[in-house]
């Protein structure tokens, strides 16, 4: 099976004031189609940044980053946003949602950025699988942190993409926030066949996992199968 | 769904949004009272002259076609002069004065006589025409603004006149003495600023024209009928690089306030637009999205400005009578167009700044 990402000798490094910082070095993974994947690590070891690279919101400085077989270090910004419209769906810690629209319009917005229009039967089949039809019309602001967190991963898998990443989605949520939005995303993952990267501090989230990647320095040191 | 979250955007920060409305409202408000202001002045000027109801108005060499600016060198005897031309029926001599007190309005000294044959006379509202020296009419636009009904009293140019008569607007002026006491007021016995000619008959105008013109070469002598042609802003020293400077300033006020408000937006949603690049919009979806919203703001404004402005013409011809501000179809249009332009123009550079935001960077801004 050919993987849905696969990173080769990927580098990335951020020029901080005259210094050069290397967030990754030389990261070599692969991630099946339907893999959910945990990438655990301390802070600032590169997670995000990998997490970054992978979906084209930045890009690599040195090596090569497969996205369902797109080389995303030979794309340009405008062919980047373009994958990302149609094959990543990002999920935040912050949820992220747009403060002046409701859930149903922070999910809609992606379908018309999209491009194919609103699918009211897709609209429902994801609004009822995360639990929110009845909360569709309020705003962010009015919605606990578990609600904006299941819009937030509506919204990004609204598209149907290929592969979910998902930053620290439980870092702003209390336990049984936390454990709902867990179970969503194993959910998603299991019925949908929905490939995941998860990054997260927490080892209970990383349980959900079919695989954990540690992060160290930039590096990924192992990949332990989780039993 | 562009639509949806424009108008979505635009209601979440209501204050903000409000006050861009407001800051077009004026620029378009500004553009309209000014030229309105102006277009109304010369316009109502223009239609009294027509609407003395002679046929040619005489005047010496240099004179403006602005009756206030002319001063009084001209011979009253000159008119018997005129009278002897062919196809001449009558003509009137009048002696103009700019009175301040009050505001700014031409008196005009007249002969009732010649006068009354040139115009076919006055309207009477109210009283009788002028039998004594100190008699004074006033039409009713300036009765309204000053409060005058006939028996009043009026200070004009230093002397008290007795209001013998309110007359129907339209007939040159808007306040009539006799010659001989303004000649004796302002210094100038036996002097006219211009004359009125009545021919015959209409189509003599031409002829009586060419007469004149042998008779005083280098005169100005203009036939009244297309007296409003000759009233434009171009006529006026000045007038139309004040209007063009009032209309700049307009747009300026609309694309500084429209440029500070949109870069104010960009920086306060750097995350939305982070959000927004995450989901895959491109540079013009969310270049689209900003001028969407400057667009709508304008909109409003322009609705708002155009309000403003009727209600400034009202409260204005409530206060002031005797203005007239004329807003036309034509000048709404340009004024809208001048508030969008200046609008999309201060919203370019806010987004461009926004549709090339790093991601990244944008989605950890706090």
């Amino acid at each position: 099976m050919e993987p849905i990402v696969k990173t080769e000798d990927l580098w990335k490094i951020y020029r901080s004031g005259k210094v050069d910082v290397a967030a990754l070095r030389g990261v070599q993974c692969e991630v099946l189609p339907g893999e959910f994947i945990a990438v655990m690590g301390p802070s600032g070891c590169g997670k995000s940044t990998l997490l970054h690279v992978i979906g084209g919101l930045a890009q690599a400085t040195r090596g090569r980053v497969l996205l369902d077989g797109n080389d995303l270090t030979r794309m340009s910004d405008a062919a980047r946003t373009m994958l990302r419209r149609h094959k990543v769906g990002f999920v935040f810690q912050r949820f992220n949602l747009l403060p002046a629209l409701d859930a149903r319009g922070n999910i809609a917005i992606a379908q018309h950025i999209h491009g194919d229009g609103f699918d009211p039967h897709r609209f429902d089949t994801v609004t009822r699988l995360l639990g929110i039809s009845d909360r569709l019309h309020h705003r962010p602001a009015e919605l606990s942190g578990g609600e904006q967190q299941r819009v937030a991963i509506a919204r990004a898998i609204i598209n149907e993409p290929k592969i979910l990443l998902a930053d620290e989605p439980t870092g702003n949520l209390d336990t049984k926030s936390s454990e709902s939005v867990l179970r969503m995303l194993r959910k998603l993952n299991q019925d949908l066949g929905q490939t995941v990267i998860l990054i997260t501090h927490n080892p209970e989230a990383a349980s959900y996992a079919h695989r954990v990647l540690h992060m160290r320095d930039g590096q990924i040191v192992d990949g332990i199968p989780v039993d | 769904m562009i639509g949806h979250l424009v108008w979505k955007n635009a209601l979440h920060r209501p204050l903000r949004t409000a006050l861009g409305v407001l800051a077009v409202g004026v620029e378009v408000s500004l553009v309209l009272l000014i030229v309105g202001l102006t277009h109304g002045m010369l316009h109502d000027v223009a239609k009294r002259i027509e609407g003395v109801g002679a046929d040619i108005m005489v005047q010496p060499p240099s004179a403006s076609v602005f009756l206030a600016f002319s001063g009084a060198p001209m011979p009253e005897a000159l008119g018997s002069r005129l009278a002897e031309l062919a196809h001449v029926k009558a003509v009137a001599p009048v002696l103009l004065q700019l009175s301040s007190s009050g505001g700014l309005d031409i008196v005009y000294g007249i002969d009732p006589a010649s006068f009354r044959a040139v115009s076919d006379g006055f309207f009477f509202l109210q009283g009788h025409g002028l039998e004594k020296p100190d008699d004074v009419l006033v039409d009713d636009w300036y009765a309204r603004a000053k409060h005058l009904k006939a028996g009043d009293t009026l200070h004009l140019l230093g002397h008290n006149f007795h209001v013998a008569g309110v007359v129907g607007h339209g007939k040159g002026a808007r306040v009539f003495v006799e010659l001989h006491t303004l000649q004796q007021i302002t210094g100038s016995p036996g002097k006219a600023s211009l004359f009125f000619v009545k021919c015959d008959q209409r189509s003599s105008t031409n002829d009586v024209i060419g007469e004149i013109a042998t008779l005083l070469p280098r005169y100005q002598i203009r036939p009244l009928q297309n007296y409003l042609s000759l009233m434009t802003q171009t006529t006026v020293p000045g007038l139309n690089t004040f209007v063009y400077s009032m209309i700049a300033l307009a747009g300026a006020i609309g694309f500084l306030v429209i440029f500070l408000s949109m870069y104010t937006t960009i920086v306060e949603r750097t995350r939305d637009i982070g959000v927004l690049k995450s989901l895959g919009a491109s540079k013009g979806y969310i270049v689209k999205a900003l001028l969407g919203e400057t667009t709508l703001v304008c909109l409003g404004g322009i609705v708002v400005g155009i309000g403003m402005s009727y209600g400034g013409q009202f409260l204005l011809r409530d206060l002031f009578p005797t203005l007239t501000i004329l807003i036309t179809p034509g000048w709404i249009l340009r004024a809208a167009a001048l508030a969008i332009g200046a609008g999309l123009c201060g919203t370019s550079y806010p987004a461009w700044v926004a549709s090339r935001k790093d991601p990244v960077e944008a989605l950890a801004y706090s």
